[in-house]
C-alpha cells in the first residue's frame, strides 16, 4: 500500500508541480501515469522512490518514508528510470555484484527473462544498444522481486517486437502483493496492461480510476454525428471518436489516447461525472 | 488475438473463450488456461482476464475449482449459446431491426433469404 | 534489520563500488606509478657520480608531498562525481545501502586505500632506486644513501603532528567537493580551497597582528613539542570531521 497526503512539490518559485495532491495506490495493479510533457510524471515517480524531497506532505511506501532510503526500503523498489547507465562490464558481473543486495533476487527469473528478451548472458553491457540495456535492467528489476516497480517510460528504445515481450513479461510479473506503476507517452504500447489510469494536469491528479469505473461512466465509440451527449470528440474517417456519457451501460473499450485529450480539454464536462 | 475498437476487453476476451468452447476446442470438464497464462498469451492485465473469468462463471460457462483452477462447465455449450444470444438480441437486433425498418425490408424475403443461407453455409 | 550499518551489507558495497571505481583507481594508480618513476628516472639516470646522486635526492620531499597531494585529491574529487549525472545516480541512490554506508565506503576507498597504495607505491619505486644505485657504485660509501626507510623515519610524528591528519583533510575536502558539485568537480574545488584558505590566512595574519602587535615574545626558541602544535592538530581534526559531516548531510540530501 502507497499513501500519498497532501504532496507539494516544486523545483522552484517559478515552477510548482504539485498542489497538495493526495492519493493511494494498492497492490495487485498497473497503474498507468498519464500527463503532458513538464507535467511531472517523473518527479512524482522520483518522490514515491524517495529520489527528490517535496516540500511538504506525507509519502508511505510499505511503511517506510522513502525520504529516509532505508535499505529495508530500497529493497522493495524497482526503478526503471528513462535514462540510465549501467557500468562497462558483463551482464554476469553485473548480477553478482548488485543481486545480493535484494535478498529476494531469483536468479532462475533473471534467466528466464533475458532468455524471453533474446538478450545473450555472456555480452559486455557497454557492446549493447540502448534497447538492450533497458530490457537487461528490467529484467534485474523484476529479477529483485521487489514490491514496488515503478517504471518510467519503458517502451521507449524497445523494438516492436520487444514491446510485445514486455507486454508479455509485465503480464506475468503482477502478482497480488506487488503495485506496478508505469508512466508512459506512447499509451497505445500498454493500453490494454494498465488497468487503473491516474492523470496528472495543471499542478492536480486530473484523474484516477480503474479502468472498470472509466467504461462505467464513460463511453468510447464511432458516432457519424457529435450531439449533446458527446462530451469530447475528434473527428475520423468515419466520422467522429467520441467520448460521451454512458447513459445506457454499454460496454465499451476505453481508449486511453481519446480520454486523455478529453481529460485536457473538457475537464469541467467530466469532473461531475467522476465525483 | 487482434482486439476490435468497438468492444471492452475482458468481452472480447469472453468471446474467445466461448468461441474455444462452441468449436470443442475446450470440452466440458477440460482446464483451461489460468488467468496469469490467458493474460501473458493475450498481453492483458490480469485483472481483466479475471473479469472475464467472473464474468463467465456468472454465466456458468465455466467454474472454479479451488486451487486447482479454471474448467468448462458440465453444459457449458447450452450456457455458451443462451449468453451469446442475450448479447445479440441486445446488441446487435436493434441495428439490423432499424435497417429493416427503413429500408422497408419484407419478412418473407427475409424468410426465403435466411433459408438459403442456412442451407448453403451448415 | 539494521537500516544504519550492517557489516555484510557494506562489504557487498565495497565490492559492488570497486566494480565501477577501481578501474578508475587503478588506472590514475598506474599513470602515478609511472610519472613517479619517470621523475626518479630522470633525474637520478644516468648514474655518474655517486656524491651528485646523494644530492639530488632532495627532490624526493617535494615530489611525496606536491604529488601525493594531487594524486589522493584526484581520486577524492572523483568518488561521488557520477552523482551529478541522472542516469548514473539514480541507480546508485537505490541501492539497497544506508547512506551511511554509501558515505563510509567513500571513505575507505578514498582517505585510506588511496593514501596506502600511494605511500606503497612510493616506497617501492624509491626502494627499486635506491637499490638499484647501490648495486651500482659498488665501490663508493653507499651507506651515506638515506634509503625509505631513512626518509620516512626523518619525517616522523615527532617533526610535526597535524602533518598526519593532510591525507584525512585533504580527502575529506575534495569529497566533499566530488558530492557537492554537479560538474567540473575538481576545478570547482580548487577554486574554493583557494579562495577559502586566502580568506582565512587574511584574518589569522590580521588578527594575530592586531593581538601580538607591541607585545614580546617569550620562550621563542623552545623545542619539541608545544601547545601550539597540538592546538593546531586539534582545530585541523576538527575541520576534517566537519568537512565529512557536511559531505555525509550532503549525500544524504541528494536528489536527482
Amino acid at each position: 500500500m502507497i499513501k500519498i497526503e497532501n504532496l507539494n512539490f516544486s523545483y522552484s518559485k517559478q515552477r510548482i508541480l504539485f498542489k497538495d495532491i493526495s492519493m493511494q495506490l494498492s497492490n495487485g495493479h498497473i497503474y498507468g501515469l498519464l500527463g503532458k510533457n513538464g507535467a511531472g510524471k517523473s518527479t512524482l515517480l522520483k518522490n514515491l522512490a524517495g529520489l527528490v524531497y517535496a516540500q511538504s506532505g506525507k509519502i508511505d511506501v510499505f511503511g517506510f518514508d522513502p525520504a529516509k532510503r532505508q535499505p529495508a526500503m530500497l529493497q522493495q523498489i524497482c526503478f526503471i528510470p528513462e535514462e540510465f547507465h549501467l557500468p562497462a562490464i558483463k551482464i554476469d558481473s553485473y548480477v553478482k555484484a548488485n543481486a545480493a543486495f535484494y535478498p529476494h533476487f531469483d536468479h532462475q527469473y533473471f534467466a528466464d527473462l533475458l532468455k524471453e528478451f533474446d538478450i545473450p548472458v555472456g555480452q559486455k553491457l557497454i557492446d549493447m544498444s540502448y534497447g538492450q540495456k533497458k530490457k537487461v535492467i528490467i529484467a534485474f528489476g523484476l529479477a529483485t522481486n521487489a514490491k514496488l516497480v515503478i517504471m518510467d517510460e519503458p517502451t521507449n528504445g524497445l523494438d516492436i517486437p520487444s514491446k510485445a515481450q514486455f507486454r508479455k513479461i509485465m503480464a506475468s510479473a503482477l502478482t497480488e502483493d506487488k503495485c506496478i506503476i508505469i508512466s508512459t507517452h506512447q499509451v497505445r504500447d500498454l493500453d490494454n496492461l494498465i488497468d487503473t489510469v491516474i492523470m496528472l494536469d495543471e499542478n492536480k491528479i486530473a484523474l484516477k480510476a480503474t479502468v472498470e469505473e472509466v467504461t462505467e461512466k464513460l463511453c468510447f465509440k464511432r458516432v457519424k454525428e457529435l450531439d449533446e451527449t458527446v462530451i469530447y470528440a475528434e473527428p475520423s474517417l468515419a466520422g467522429y471518436n467520441a467520448v460521451m456519457a454512458n447513459y445506457h451501460q454499454e460496454d465499451s473499450k476505453l481508449d486511453m489516447e481519446l480520454l486523455f485529450n478529453a481529460v485536457l480539454t473538457e475537464k469541467n464536462k467530466l469532473k461531475p461525472i467522476f465525483n | 488475438m487482434e482486439f476490435r475498437d468497438n468492444k471492452a476487453i475482458y468481452l472480447q476476451i469472453a468471446e474467445y473463450v466461448c468461441e474455444h468452447i462452441l468449436l470443442e476446442k475446450w470440452q466440458a470438464d477440460q482446464k483451461i488456461p489460468s488467468v496469469r497464462e490467458m493474460a501473458v498469451n493475450l498481453e492483458v492485465n490480469p485483472n481483466t482476464v479475471m473479469r472475464t473469468y467472473e464474468l463467465l462463471q456468472n454465466k456458468n460457462i465455466i467454474n472454479n475449482k479451488r486451487g486447482i483452477g479454471f474448467f468448462v462447465a458440465d453444459n457449458a455449450i447450452t450456457h455458451v449459446k443462451s449468453y451469446r444470444k442475450a448479447q445479440f438480441m441486445e446488441d446487435d437486433l436493434p441495428t439490423v431491426f432499424r435497417n429493416i425498418y427503413l429500408l422497408n425490408i419484407d419478412f418473407e424475403e427475409l424468410q426465403t433469404r435466411y433459408n438459403t443461407f442456412v442451407k448453403e453455409n451448415f | 534489520m539494521n537500516n544504519t550499518f550492517n557489516l555484510h551489507r557494506f562489504t557487498l558495497l565495497l565490492k559492488r563500488q570497486w566494480l565501477e571505481f577501481g578501474k578508475i583507481f587503478l588506472i590514475t594508480l598506474l599513470v602515478a606509478t609511472g610519472v613517479i618513476v619517470a621523475f626518479y628516472g630522470l633525474t637520478l639516470l644516468p648514474l655518474e657520480e655517486l656524491g651528485y646522486v646523494s644530492r639530488r635526492l632532495g627532490f624526493r620531499e617535494p615530489l611525496f608531498f606536491i604529488f601525493g597531494f594531487l594524486f589522493i585529491s584526484i581520486i577524492a574529487s572523483s568518488y561521488f562525481a557520477h552523482l551529478g549525472q541522472k542516469s548514473k545516480a539514480i541507480i546508485d541512490l537505490l541501492i539497497p545501502a544506508s547512506t551511511f554506508e554509501k558515505f563510509l565506503a567513500g571513505f575507505f576507498f578514498t582517505s585510506i586505500l588511496s593514501v596506502l597504495a600511494f605511500i606503497l607505491i612510493f616506497i617501492i619505486t624509491d626502494w627499486a632506486f635506491i637499490a638499484y644505485i647501490k648495486s651500482y657504485f659498488k665501490t663508493g660509501n653507499v651507506k651515506e644513501l638515506a634509503d625509505v626507510e631513512m626518509f620516512f623515519n626523518k619525517n616522523d610524528i615527532n617533526s610535526f603532528a597535524p602533518l598526519y591528519l593532510a591525507p584525512f583533510t585533504v580527502t575529506s575536502v575534495f569529497l566533499l567537493g566530488s558530492a557537492y558539485f554537479n560538474r567540473f568537480h575538481y576545478i570547482k574545488t580548487a577554486i574554493c580551497v583557494m579562495l577559502f584558505s586566502g580568506a582565512w590566512t587574511y584574518i589569522v595574519m590580521n588578527s594575530v597582528e592586531a593581538i601580538l602587535s607591541n607585545k614580546t615574545p617569550i620562550n621563542r626558541y623552545s623545542h619539541g613539542k608545544d601547545t601550539m602544535e597540538w592546538v593546531l592538530f586539534a582545530i585541523i581534526a576538527l575541520f576534517t570531521l566537519v568537512v565529512f559531516s557536511i559531505t555525509y548531510v550532503r549525500l544524504k540530501e541528494k536528489e536527482v
